[in-house]
């Protein structure tokens, strides 16, 4: 059912920002150590969206992107969805697999492999410090490897968001390889439950 | 703000989730779908449609964005329509999108019901569906040309279609 959702103040987005600066902080490390110090990752954004303007305001147009999807199940739940364009898809499984880029157009099982599991490590990273937080497990699901229109993709991943509210929460985070951006994300989407959840832990803290 | 705008000739506009929006020829209406239903309305004599980016089957006294759900974009769309000057008779219907993302496992598959709730106020209505590209499991970048009204569809991987 739906309930009017009092939106979220600057302080709650700011808390927010807060605790999800520390988890990537987590990720970050996690990440050095799978890419053998190569990359790094920042909190670019936390940001509370119009559901018709999400796309347009996070640049996500009907470009073909490389994804990597995980699901939180339950009321507690959400989305991340690591985003790539091909260049920097392909170049990241090669770095992993010690391999020159792979001209081939159709991605090899090994390069999706080397992907997945980059998700794999962010998502636990990630859900491991939210854990803490809010002292109830998140486990996410197998990591789905997808190669689609970026909006159609997030658009699946702000279902259960856009079920309750005309707005949604988005966190956005960026990645560096030696010091230079680079185009790759992770975004995550946390359900209202959780998002809830994590605010109320974040209070009782401060 | 309105979630229905009017295109100036020859613009291309995005639709966004839960936006509707309508143009003359020669406006071109797109949106990028996944198990949102893109629900195209065009008049072939007058050469003006519409297009909404539907989310969810039913509204239920929720939200404020019409062209959200499928039981309010519809009913939206025909009063804008009339109110640009569109009659009801003559319409036909073009839907596409409704895809399962990620597999049957995958979060909140609601591809299916948009599909369906569509396709039933459509008929209710009395509304012909005169073409449709939909469900699999690929998003779709959809596009409305209100010159002809034809409604363009690509899919990654796979040769574009022209409903």
């Amino acid at each position: 059912m739906m309930r009017n959702r009092t939106r979220p103040c600057r302080t709650d987005l700011e808390i927010l920002r807060q605790l999800l600066a520390s988890a990537t902080h987590d990720a970050s490390a996690a990440m050095s150590r799978w890419t053998d110090g190569l990359i790094t990752l920042t909190l670019d954004e936390v940001r509370e969206l119009p559901l018709d303007r999400v796309c347009s305001e996070l640049n996500i147009d009907d470009s073909l992107l490389t994804m990597v999807v995980l699901s939180l199940e339950g009321e507690l739940g959400g989305e991340m969805i690591l985003t790539f364009d091909e260049e920097n898809g392909r170049q990241l499984a090669a770095s992993l697999l010690g391999r020159e880029v792979n001209a081939d157009p159709e991605w090899s099982e090994l390069e999706k492999s080397a992907l997945t599991e980059t998700g794999n490590i962010l998502a636990c990273a990630y859900m491991n410090a939210v854990t803490r937080l809010i002292d109830h497990e998140l486990v996410p699901s197998a990591p789905y490897f997808v190669r689609d229109f970026g909006a159609s993709v997030l658009e699946q991943a702000l279902m259960v968001q856009a079920m309750t509210s005309d707005a949604v929460l988005i966190c956005r985070t960026g990645f560096h390889r030696e010091g230079e951006q680079l185009n790759w994300h992770v975004l995550f989407v946390p359900t209202e439950a959780l998002r809830d959840r994590m605010g109320d832990a974040l209070h009782a803290r401060v | 703000m309105s979630s229905c705008t009017i295109t100036q000739p020859a613009q291309k506009q995005n639709v966004g989730m839960g936006q509707t929006a309508l143009a003359k020829a020669p406006g071109l209406l797109c949106s990028v779908l996944g198990s949102c239903v893109g629900l195209a309305l065009y008049h072939p004599r007058l050469r003006t449609g519409a297009l909404a980016h539907i989310v969810l089957p039913t509204a239920s006294g929720r939200g404020a964005l019409p062209g959200k759900f499928a039981d309010t974009a519809l009913p939206h769309m025909l009063t804008e329509l009339l109110k640009a000057g569109i009659p009801r008779e003559g319409l036909v219907a073009k839907i596409a999108g409704g895809a399962c993302m990620f597999g049957v496992s995958g979060p909140l598959q609601i591809g299916d019901s948009n599909i369906e709730a569509v396709q039933t106020l459509l008929a209710k209505e009395n509304i012909r569906i005169i073409a449709k590209d939909v469900g699999g499991q690929k998003g779709r970048r959809v596009t409305l040309d209100c010159s002809t009204g034809e409604l363009l569809v690509e899919i990654a991987g796979h040769p574009k279609k022209v409903l």
